[in-house]
Formats: C-alpha cells, sequence, structure tokens
C-alpha cells in the first residue's frame, strides 16, 4: 500500500499484469480451488447478503409485522413517515456527533502516542504498544459492563476518584459524551498500531534528509511524516465510518439509546423498530437509509484521497 | 541533558497514558474480589480490604456461568477455524491466481464489509427462522463461514509471498494445495494470529445475533449471558465484576502471550499488497 516503496503494487500494476499473460498454463489442481473460492464466495454472499439485502428492500415499502403476520404493500409511507419522525433526526444527529468526535479522537490520539511510541528516545516500546492495544482485544459487552459499573453514581470509580457528582449515564448532558469516551478509550489502540505500522515503513532516507536540513521535530512530522502517513489515515477514517455507523452494542447495554433519546443512534432505532416493536417494514426503511448513508461517506473519503491505491490492485 | 529531560517526560507521559488504559481492568479485577457490602459502602478503597471469592461462588450458583463459557468457547473455536480457512483459501485464490473476473470478485468481497448489520438483520432473522434454523448453533456458525475481513487482510498478506517460491514448489512438482496448505499458510502465520484473536472476539462477543436465535438459556452464549444476569441481578456488583472479570481475562491472557506475533500481523492488512 505504501506506494513509495512499492509503485508496482497499484490498480494500474495489476491490471497491466493480466494484460501481459493472457494464455498462462493453469497449474496442476488450481482449478478446482478456484472455482470453489469462486462459487463460495458467490452463492454465499448471495444467500447471506444480496438476498437480504433485496427483502429488506421490499420490506421498507410495506407494513411488516412478523408476529401477526401482516406484509402490507405501503408504497412510500415508511420513507414519508421517517422523515417526519423526530426520533429519526435525533438518531442521525447523534450519530453524527458520536462518529464525527469518536473518529477525531482515535486518529488524533493513535496518531500522537504512535508518533511518541516510534520516537528514539522510548524505551519499552513493546510495553506500551502492549498496553494501549488491549482494551482493543477485549470483548465489547463485557467491556461495557465495566464502564457502566465505572459510571455508576455511588459505585462507581470515576465519581470517587476525581470526586465528582454526576450521573453520567442517567442524565442527557453527559450520556453521549459518556459513551464516547468509552468508545474512544476501547478503539483508540488499533489506530496506535496502524500509524506505528505505517511510521516503520516510512523511507529512512527522507527523514534523515530533514535532519540534515536542520527541521524542527514539529517541521519534521508536519511536513514530512503526516503525508506520507495520509494513505493509512484514509484506512484508519474509511473503517472508523463503516464500524461507526454501526455501533450498537455500547448504547444497548449503557443506556438503551436514554435518558429520553439523548443517546439513540440509527442502529440502536433500528434495534428498537426491528426487535422490541417489531416494525420490521419501518426499521428496513431505517436500515437502508443507513446503508446509502455508509456507501455514500465510504466513497466520498475515497474519492478525496484516492483510495485505489490503498485496498491495493483490483480494487 | 535537554533531550535526557525531554525522554524521562516522555516516557512518563506514555506511562500515565498506559495506566489509565489498564485501569478499568485491574479496577474490575480487584473489585470481583470485594464484598457486595464493601462495594457498596462509601467510604472506597482501591484494594480489597478483605479479598472474598464469594463473587464469583455465588455468581456460578444463581446463574451457570460455566456452562455459557463453554459454550462460548466451542462456538468461537470451530466459527474461527472455520472462517480462518476460507479466508485464507479465497485469499490465496485472490493474490496468487490471475483470472476473469478477479478484479470485480475482490471489489465484491470489499464492498460486502461495508454493508451494516441493521440491512441484513431482519431478512436473516426471517430467513433463519423460517427453514426452522433457528436454536441451532448452526444458525450461528453459517453466516460466519465467510469473512470479508478475513479474505481482504489474507489476501493482501498473501500478495506479499513471492511468486518464485510457487515457481520453484511447482517445478519439484507439488500440486496447488500442497503450495497452499505446506508453503503459503505456515509462511502467513503472523497475518492468522491477527485474524484468529479478532474472529474469536467477534464471535465472543457478538450479542444481537445470538440473542435472537438462540432461545434455549442452556445453550446459550456468554455475551448474551452477561446481560441477562446484569438484567435479573440489577444490584450484584460483585457479581457482575466476577462475569466480566471471567470473560474479559481469558482473551487478554491469550493476547498477552501471542501479543508479538499478534501486533505484527494485525497492521499488515494496511501495509501490505
Amino acid at each position: 500500500m505504501l506506494t513509495p516503496k512499492r509503485p508496482e503494487m497499484t490498480a494500474h500494476g495489476g491490471a497491466a499484469l493480466i494484460a501481459r499473460t493472457p494464455a498462462r498454463r493453469v497449474y496442476k489442481g488450481e482449478r478446482s480451488l478456484r472455482m470453489s473460492v469462486v462459487v463460495g464466495i458467490v452463492v454465499l454472499n448471495v444467500l447471506l447478503l444480496v438476498i437480504p439485502i433485496g427483502i429488506a428492500f421490499v420490506g421498507s415499502f410495506h407494513q411488516w409485522n412478523p408476529l401477526n403476520g401482516t406484509f402490507n404493500y405501503l408504497g412510500l409511507d415508511n420513507y414519508t413517515q421517517l422523515l417526519g419522525d423526530a426520533r429519526f433526526w435525533t438518531a442521525t444527529a447523534n450519530t453524527g456527533i458520536f462518529g464525527v468526535v469518536v473518529i477525531t479522537l482515535r486518529v488524533a490520539l493513535g496518531l500522537a502516542l504512535a508518533y511518541a511510541v516510534w520516537s528514539k528516545m522510548t524505551r519499552f516500546k513493546t510495553f506500551f504498544r502492549t498496553l494501549f492495544y488491549m482494551p482493543t482485544v477485549t470483548p465489547l459487552v463485557a467491556v461495557a459492563y465495566v464502564w457502566k459499573l465505572m459510571y455508576h453514581p455511588q459505585v462507581g470509580a470515576i465519581n470517587s476518584i476525581f470526586g465528582f457528582d454526576v450521573n453520567w449515564l442517567f442524565d442527557s448532558q453527559f450520556a453521549l459524551p459518556a459513551i464516547m469516551l468509552m468508545t474512544v478509550w476501547k478503539d483508540f489502540g488499533y489506530a496506535v498500531i496502524l500509524f506505528l505500522a505505517g511510521l516503520y515503513s516510512l523511507p529512512e532516507d527522507a527523514l534523515e534528509a530533514a535532519g540534515v536540513d536542520g527541521a524542527s521535530a514539529w517541521q519534521r512530522f508536519r511536513l514530512i511524516v503526516l503525508p506520507l502517513l495520509r494513505p493509512m489515515m484514509l484506512f484508519v477514517v474509511v473503517t472508523s465510518i463503516i464500524s461507526y455507523l454501526q455501533a450498537f452494542v455500547q448504547v444497548m447495554v449503557l443506556t438503551k439509546g436514554g435518558p429520553g433519546t439523548s443517546t439513540s443512534i440509527i442502529s440502536y432505532l433500528v434495534y428498537e423498530e426491528a426487535f422490541v416493536k417489531y416494525n420490521f417494514g419501518y426499521a428496513s426503511a431505517i436500515a437502508f437509509v443507513l446503508l446509502i448513508l455508509t456507501a455514500l461517506l465510504t466513497l466520498v473519503s475515497f474519492k478525496m484521497s484516492g483510495g485505489r491505491k490503498l485496498f491495493g490492485k483490483g480494487a | 541533558m535537554k533531550t535526557k529531560a525531554q525522554s524521562i517526560l516522555l516516557n512518563v507521559a506514555l506511562l500515565v497514558v498506559g495506566l489509565l488504559t489498564v485501569f478499568p481492568f485491574v479496577w474490575m479485577v480487584l473489585s470481583a474480589f470485594k464484598s457486595n457490602a464493601e462495594i457498596n459502602s462509601l467510604d472506597q478503597t482501591f484494594f480489597p480490604r478483605e479479598w472474598t471469592f464469594d463473587n464469583f461462588i455465588s455468581m456460578q450458583q444463581n446463574f451457570d456461568f460455566a456452562r455459557l463459557m463453554a459454550n462460548s468457547v466451542v462456538l468461537s473455536v470451530t466459527i474461527t477455524a472455520i472462517s480462518i480457512y476460507t479466508s485464507c483459501l479465497a485469499g490465496f485464490v485472490l493474490a496468487k491466481y490471475t483470472f476473469r473476473g478477479r478484479g470485480f470478485l475482490f471489489g465484491f468481497v470489499l464492498s460486502t464489509m461495508m454493508v451494516p448489520w441493521a440491512v441484513t438483520i431482519i431478512p436473516r432473522y426471517t430467513m433463519f427462522t423460517e427453514v426452522g434454523l433457528q436454536g441451532s448453533y448452526a444458525s450461528l456458525i453459517i453466516p460466519a463461514i465467510l469473512s470479508g475481513f478475513g479474505i481482504f487482510m489474507m489476501r493482501q498478506n498473501m500478495s506479499a509471498v513471492p511468486d518464485e517460491v510457487l515457481e520453484a514448489a511447482r517445478l519439484d512438482g507439488a500440486s496447488e494445495i500442497f503450495i497452499f496448505h505446506r508453503i503459503v499458510m505456515p509462511m502467513s502465520v503472523n497475518a492468522i494470529s491477527a485474524l484468529a484473536i479478532f474472529q474469536f472476539l467477534w464471535v465472543w462477543e457478538d450479542y444481537l445475533w445470538p440473542y435472537l436465535m438462540i432461545n434455549d438459556p442452556s445453550k446459550q452464549v456468554l455475551a448474551v449471558g452477561l446481560t441477562t444476569f446484569s438484567g435479573r441481578y440489577a444490584t450484584d456488583f460483585g457479581g457482575l465484576f466476577a462475569a466480566t472479570t471471567i470473560s474479559i481475562i481469558p482473551v487478554i491472557v491469550v493476547y498477552v502471550i501471542f501479543q508479538r506475533r499478534f501486533i505484527a500481523g494485525a497492521a499488515s492488512a494496511a501495509v501490505k499488497g
């Protein structure tokens, strides 16, 4: 992916490779391997993804309740209802705030800590890396319960250590920030590891040249390191957008969308409509808006920074 | 001397962030050994005044956690093994053979990673209930056979295996399946370890799908068990500390043992290719 080092590994490189070898010999046993993979990918994805998306799309135009077996055509009613539904707009706004804040903090913290660990002045690099990455490899449901206890007004560690008197998860002012803080804590480590990997694959000579030129540490970071880390930054941002638009478990465990609707996010709203109220049709309509939102945001971030290079040839 | 001071400052700052990062885990483990009376008392101490195993005992007696844990282990290991193998196989084919439609197929696999669970879960729920898979572990295994992320990661990784290595083996008469199992897979062991931990974790923490599919409490998985437990024994904080401790600590232990290999592999999806 790091183009300075591997210029041949781009989308164009892949196309050229195919063009150069039009009739290559088929290896012993290649055909069956290839067929099983192609058929496996196509069949499973059609069954588990393409058909379900189709059903969700059709379902979003229906009044659909599996408990009493209703499936009545409504036309665009679910979508017009959605546009007038204050809970949907609150959830969208909350998802936006959640995403922007968590992604910004994750990238900033990840970059700063990776740069600090990478620095020649840092000892015990492995130790720090191991610590920072620990929350990432722990199960979210269990971790969310630990944080629920941390935020607890009586038994929680946060109030007792800092001397606050706040009921974090039951105060509409603090509940969403509390969930965001927990999410940043859980996920910043992955960004640290990715940025570290990016830093270790930087071309040494560019950094040394900067040192000879007498650039300050900050200039070196801003003018040389940061531009070279752009592809990694894009990778972190794109994967974060995709996963935070779907965030659900932390809300489910910590607040169930409350107090009021102050922590309701889109995915939680889908869950509530689908599996608490069994409005499958309406829930599908919301989910479809979420799918389009995800696709658009991913596309925009790709277009903005040449994402084809990021995922290598064939993407 | 200036750099010496800077170096100390930097290391201390990192240590502070590191301690803040692990604090919730340490606090959780220590609290699991406190009695409920002590947890609820106004005068809090970091270490238990009196160490007790009561939380673990009562939690096991009220709520068969050992059973849920065993279910989760069996399921997570099975699903991880299956999806690792399919990811390697698909990654190998997409990385090492050129054929018509390869680019399209890889693009398709990438795009599957983007589809939110919220879109597919309703139709999947309907489909799986319709064909009578609800209640069986097959309903949890089938959707996890293929992992878009796994295929992506293994393809990126296996692209880095030099073609010359494969050619040399072919000259020696090795079949493709032999090359895949005995040469390419062993060369990808870092990426496989990283993927293994990720996949294991994803199954281990998956909440909504098992909650929808498994009705029998004795077949339920740990993640769902935790929410049931906290719903039923809402004021048993000691029990909840003990329950979260036993669902987190095994994962941390595995991670710390394999962390070197794992961290090397975890970033490889984004770096190679």
